[in-house]
């Protein structure tokens, strides 16, 4: 690891960035005024007018009201019981707070279910607690 | 290939992964030689950002070597080195003919807050992020700018995403010339937002945190005034203080660099905990009491669905104008490396600590916890 020092080119007092100041002072000058570009046009170097469409054996879920996008990722499809309810969750709009919380339920149970520490520590716990119970009984029992 | 992978919350390992391949006839995959830690990566780093799944790389700022093009790619070759927007946007619909390549409808079929994005969760697509010796670029011919021969990566790196995010956020706020500007957050994009909003012609800039390391650097780097707002308030609470050093009607642009895991409130902190809402909208919330009447209020911290508690009433009564968005990022890049090049901006300079890739779980905690004066991370892969 390499701690660098800040910056040679810095200013000692409030208000004197040098050079710097007020170098786009003028609104016409901002790269992002006006917010949209009029009329539109298609941005350098793209050649087309609607994308090609990518092909892949393992298309993503797709959201309710949307469409497969001409590409996407398909990496880490969903899988277990976190991708059951991740399934679940995608057939919800987007503006209902369910589908998000039950994608983060499904974050929870996903960081579980397929990482092996996390889940040792789960299924001890719950050993330990079973455990517990019977013990009580047991002891009531007496 | 090596990768960092997310394994929950707060916990990342680097593994064997496959190595990317063109999937589409406009990709390109590119070997990083330079990938940074973003703020925001630490949101899905505390698991807030829904449909983050285990075994997903993070990282949207990148720069590297083309190693392999599409057939439909024209205008980069193997061989090019490039610095990558972090939105996905196919450069042609009714988003990006406008320059808002932050809402592509191209690029994220998940949901429709917007387009996709490298490495930040399936929210955003689920697109594999840079934080891995090899990454698989969509849109080829749209995003990746190319680095002149002369620049270093590191020179150009912030040009992915937090450079054009703080311009981005300045320019939201319509700064006029002589204007005060107070911006939440000392990190690197507040930082960045910092230095643009001198180039907008702010005639004051305060920068608010709580970290002494930061604050101390933002005064010497960007030239600002300083206020932090766990002991430096005068006994008052940071909005009070806020106005009081601003003729008493507060500043007339207030910007959130902070985002969903703000400190400073015990409420806020309690709702955002206990997922009653979306994280805690402490720097928004005194960004919108701070402000002048009929001020501007910009937001580029981060915030995730579905809610958040906000003072919408006093948005309303105040007059204010509010203002967010993801950065559309390709917009800028060309202004801002004109910037770079001549010397305006140096953004590599607030770089304090550069991690093998390998040393990634260290580089995350170490940025998280905010310890060793830690403001921005550079991981370095091996394939560099």
């Amino acid at each position: 690891m390499e701690q660098e020092h800040m910056s040679q080119n810095w200013n000692s007092e409030p208000g004197t960035l040098g050079a710097s100041a007020a170098a786009d002072l003028h609104h016409h000058e901002r790269p992002g005024v006006p917010e949209e570009i009029a009329p539109p046009r298609p941005l350098t170097n793209s050649h087309w007018t609607t994308p090609e469409d990518q092909l892949s054996d393992s298309p993503p879920l797709v959201g309710a009201n949307m469409r497969l996008t001409p590409v996407y990722s398909s990496a880490i499809p969903p899988r277990g019981l976190s991708g059951l309810i991740r399934r679940a969750a995608y057939k919800i709009p987007e503006h209902r707070a369910r589908r998000w919380m039950l994608l983060l339920l499904a974050d929870r149970i996903d960081a579980v279910e397929h990482e092996p520490a996390a889940m040792a520590k789960v299924v001890g716990t719950l050993g330990l607690v079973i455990f517990g119970v019977y013990a009580l009984r047991a002891a009531r029992r007496r | 290939m090596k990768a960092v992978t997310y394994r929950g919350p707060k916990r990342m390992r680097v593994v064997e992964k496959d190595r990317p391949v063109v999937e589409h006839p406009n990709d390109i995959i590119i070997r990083i030689t330079r990938t940074a830690i973003c703020g925001s990566d630490l949101h899905l780093y505390h698991g807030l950002v829904p449909d983050t799944r285990v075994g997903a790389t993070f990282g949207h700022e990148f720069a590297g070597v083309v190693e392999e093009v599409g057939p439909s790619v024209e205008s980069l070759n193997p061989g090019d080195r490039v610095v990558v927007p972090f939105n996905v946007a196919c450069g042609t619909c009714f988003f990006c003919s406008r320059g808002l390549t932050s809402s592509c409808e191209n690029s994220n079929c998940s949901c429709a807050i917007g387009a996709g994005a490298f490495g930040y969760s399936h929210t955003t697509g689920g697109y594999e992020g840079g934080q891995a010796e090899f990454a698989r670029v969509p849109f080829a011919d749209v995003g990746p700018l190319k680095i002149p021969d002369d620049m270093e990566e590191e020179d150009v790196l912030f040009l992915s995403d937090i450079l054009p995010t703080g311009y981005q956020a300045a320019e939201m706020g319509s700064i006029k010339e002589g204007e005060t500007v107070c911006v939440f957050g000392a990190g690197p994009v507040g930082l960045m937002t910092m230095q643009c909003a001198w180039l907008m012609g702010a005639g004051r800039v305060i920068a608010v945190d709580r970290l002494d390391y930061r604050l101390a650097f933002a005064k010497q780097w960007a030239g600002v005034e300083t206020i932090n707002y766990e002991d430096e308030c005068g006994g008052s609470d940071v909005v009070t203080y806020v106005k009081d050093i601003t003729d008493g009607r507060g500043p007339d642009v207030c910007i959130d660099a902070v985002g969903c895991e703000a400190k400073g409130s015990a409420f806020q902190s309690f709702l955002g905990r206990s997922m009653l809402q979306a994280g805690m909208t402490t720097a928004l919330t005194w960004a919108i009491q701070s402000v002048r009447r009929a001020g501007h209020v910009v937001i580029i911290g981060v915030y995730g669905p579905p809610w958040n508690l906000l003072p919408i009433g006093d948005a309303m009564n105040k007059g204010l104008t509010l203002r967010g968005a993801q950065c559309n990022v390709k917009r800028y890049m060309p202004h801002l490396l004109k910037h770079i090049r001549s010397g305006r901006l140096d953004p590599r300079a607030i770089i304090t600590h550069r991690f093998p890739l390998e040393e990634a779980e260290e580089a995350y905690r170490t940025f998280d916890n905010k310890t060793d004066d830690c403001i921005k991370c550079v991981l370095v892969p091996n394939a560099a």
